[in-house]
């Protein structure tokens, strides 16, 4: 199977923490332009070395950044930054001076944006969405942000929907405050209005609540574009066109993850292309034997360690792959001596990525 | 004080870092470790994954308290759970419970109020030490929290602050206030910072570090750099075959594929791997000040041997931190068993 083609101009890189997802997303960026084509890699948070590699600094969380490859496509580069596309979102959906510092203003935005739920991946969904709008180039990948639960990125569109339909919306609306700083609905409901104003009191706190309906009258009116947004966002995630790659650690202990989130992934109606078993360690083609060395004991226990590791992730690959339908890509790519920071080690690790993916099926076979 | 001793009068250990490198496993173990000293201890989760179970040799939690062992409990905590036992408490009657736990409002409110989960978490922590939570559970001295990673683990401990400068008055106020001192407190509430002597990791680390020195005032208690690759054995460090991966070996003709000693891609493998280690340890030495503990890579599945190789370990690294030896970082010998860590003090750059 082949992962860049006009077929999927969108690949987007999934997995659990620390499993090399921004890495192997820089790599297909580099095989991608490499190949003719105008890509885009956005990432969350490269590493210094891989930043240096691909020659981006803060600018690449304005705007794409052009990398300095020799290539026959263009390879752009940006930075996701949750809080930097809010605040362009509003300065962009605010219907007036007012109302954007009136929500730039507020306590609860400054203070907390950065943590409501979901927010720093809707924020990177609707980064995605404006490059799509845009249409500049052939090919995007995305990487996602490192949560345990990568789901809860690609659900946040779906929650901000939810949240905009629940009504929760409708009610922090209602004017419920009075000038006084007190409920409204105490003076008109007499004893029990005043017994509902005391039990809030007590269980959240009036300030809190006079805090968040100011925050929510402040940003109501950005919210029409913001439920429009989301929906267009929802759909281009489910397209057929757009396509996951799961990346998961090497060895047994990871099979139980890697399955749940495959399934996950097409229970929710996303498209999951290949899972990319990465970072296995290597395995001796034959029992080592040390004849040219006086083997000490350090040598000794030391590749044994080796082999364990080896044989461990192969014993994982193999019982991976005997659970997933035949019909299923999944490669392996190996834990590298060093890992990739520089354009050409990149397009080394991108190309290995291809090669394994093209020989597929074979290659399944010959690890079952 | 020495640190092992330190860390035994602490009431909550928070165990951070990048995701993958180990939390879950030094948690159950620190956990055990602290519990065989003689403080009764809890393993708190959060992750909606279930794991500490494994490493303890128990049945999954499902949200309740588990016994794990003398003195040692496990906890799969569900902030959720937390919240909807809070409302219920307060409202105490049934019926009305069940009306705001089943609406719309209060669902998202739950899920997205900015803080909320964060101060569900560390609060729980809190009523089951203070003794004000569900009536059942057991007494505790110590709870140690498995926490989120990095940018999450941040974001939980810097909540209350938070909350509390926004919100000021009000019971939400109030109770962030508490946790906010009880987080900023070291003689209560201790930071373990988890990491693997490789870039990105390393990288968290250190950044991890001055994101609790600028948003809580405070450093970490210990860091513990996981999954060391061993030394190789001397005369072996430098390359001697053929090794076209260093870049520092002038490229050599390769010997004939017979008189290539077998074993030698893993040793050459090895060679690599330790060096990105060491490269990372220099890292560290030079800029993480405070008590280090290096923990090589054990040839051993997660589960109960590991807890239980890595607790022997992190004893004899925090033994040697006790006897303090300043910036001796004594490496584990290859596929050494304990007493393989080293623990080393305070080393400025």
């Amino acid at each position: 199977m082949n992962l860049l083609s006009d077929e999927h101009p969108l690949v987007i890189f999934v997995g659990a923490g620390g499993v090399g997802k921004t890495t192997l997303a820089a790599a297909l960026g580099v095989v991608s332009a490499r190949a003719g084509r105008d890509t885009l890699v956005m990432t969350f948070d490269p590493s210094l070395r891989l930043k240096d590699a691909l020659g981006v600094g803060q600018e690449a969380k304005e705007h794409a950044v052009r990398v300095d490859l020799e290539a026959a496509g263009e390879l752009h580069a940006s930075l996701l930054d949750a809080r930097r596309t809010f605040d362009r979102l509003i300065e962009r959906y605010a219907p007036d001076a007012e109302a954007r510092s009136r929500v730039l203003g507020n306590r609860f935005y400054q203070h907390l944006s950065g943590s409501l739920g979901g927010i720093l991946e809707y924020m990177a969904v609707e980064r995605l969405f404006e490059v799509a709008a845009d249409g500049r180039y052939q090919q995007v990948v995305l990487d996602t942000p490192p949560t345990r639960q990568a789901l809860d990125f690609l659900e946040a569109p779906a929650r901000i929907v939810g949240f905009l339909d629940s009504g929760a919306l409708r009610v922090a609306l209602r004017p419920w405050f009075a000038a006084t700083g007190r409920l409204k609905a105490t003076a008109r409901l007499g004893g029990l209005g005043r017994r509902a104003e005391r039990f809030l009191d007590e269980v959240v706190g009036l300030d809190l609540l006079r805090d968040m309906a100011e925050f929510f009258q402040a940003f109501s009116p950005l919210y029409a574009g913001f439920r429009e947004r989301a929906s267009q966002v929802e759909a281009l995630l489910r397209s057929p066109r757009t396509l996951f790659v799961l990346v998961a650690g090497p060895g047994e202990e990871r099979i139980a993850d890697t399955l749940f989130f495959a399934r996950r992934l097409q229970q929710a109606g996303y498209h999951l292309g290949p899972i990319v078993v990465n970072r296995v360690h290597p395995e001796p083609e034959e029992p080592w034997r040390l004849a040219a060395f006086d083997p000490g004991p350090g040598l000794v226990d030391g590749l044994q360690l080796l082999t364990w590791l080896g044989e461990r992730d192969r014993r994982g690959l193999v019982q991976l792959a005997q659970l997933l339908s035949d019909a299923q890509p999944l490669v392996d790519l190996p834990l590298r001596p060093e890992e990739p920071t520089d354009l050409p080690s990149l397009a080394d690790l991108g190309a290995e990525l291809e090669d394994r993916l093209a020989d597929w099926p074979r290659h399944l076979r010959r690890e079952g | 004080m020495d640190l092992a001793a330190r860390l035994g009068r602490l009431q909550l250990l928070v165990v951070t870092g990048k995701g993958g490198v180990g939390k879950t496993a030094v948690a159950a173990s620190l956990g055990r470790l602290l519990a065989a000293t003689g403080r009764r201890v809890l393993v708190l989760e959060v992750d909606p994954r279930e794991n500490v179970h494994q490493m303890l040799a128990v049945s999954p939690s499902g949200g309740a308290i588990v016994r794990a062992g003398p003195r040692l409990w496990v906890q799969n905590l569900k902030p959720g759970q937390v919240l909807d036992d809070i409302v219920r408490e307060r409202l105490k009657v049934e019926m009305l419970a069940r009306r705001v736990l089943a609406s719309p409002i209060y669902e998202q409110f739950s899920a997205g109020a900015p803080g909320l989960k964060e101060l569900a978490i560390l609060g729980h922590a809190l009523r089951l030490l203070r003794r004000v939570g569900p009536p059942d559970a057991p007494q505790l001295d110590l709870v140690v929290l498995d926490a989120p990673a990095t940018g999450h683990g941040v974001r939980l401990l810097a909540a209350p602050r938070l909350v509390s400068e926004v919100i000021g008055d009000g019971p939400f106020g109030a109770l962030a206030g508490d946790l906010a001192g009880f987080v900023a407190d070291p003689a209560r509430c201790g930071i373990v910072v988890v990491t693997q002597a490789e870039e990105m990791p390393v990288e968290e680390a250190l950044e991890l570090r001055e994101a609790l020195a600028s948003q809580l005032g405070r450093q970490p208690e210990l860091l513990i750099v996981n999954g060391l690759f061993p030394p190789l054995p001397a005369g072996l460090e430098r390359p001697e075959v053929f090794d076209p991966l260093d870049p520092l070996i002038p490229p050599a003709p390769p010997p004939a594929a017979a008189e290539m000693p077998l074993g030698a891609e893993l040793l050459t493998f090895w060679r690599h791997r330790r060096f990105l280690n060491e490269r990372e340890l220099e890292r560290l030495a030079r800029w993480w000040e405070g008590p280090r503990i290096e923990l090589p890579l054990l040839a051993l599945e997660r589960g109960p041997a590991l807890t239980e190789a890595l607790q022997q370990l992190l004893a004899a690294g925090l033994a040697a931190g006790a006897a303090g030896a300043p910036g001796a970082a004594a490496t584990p010998a290859a596929g050494a068993t304990p007493p393989g860590a080293g623990l080393a003090a305070a080393e400025h750059g």
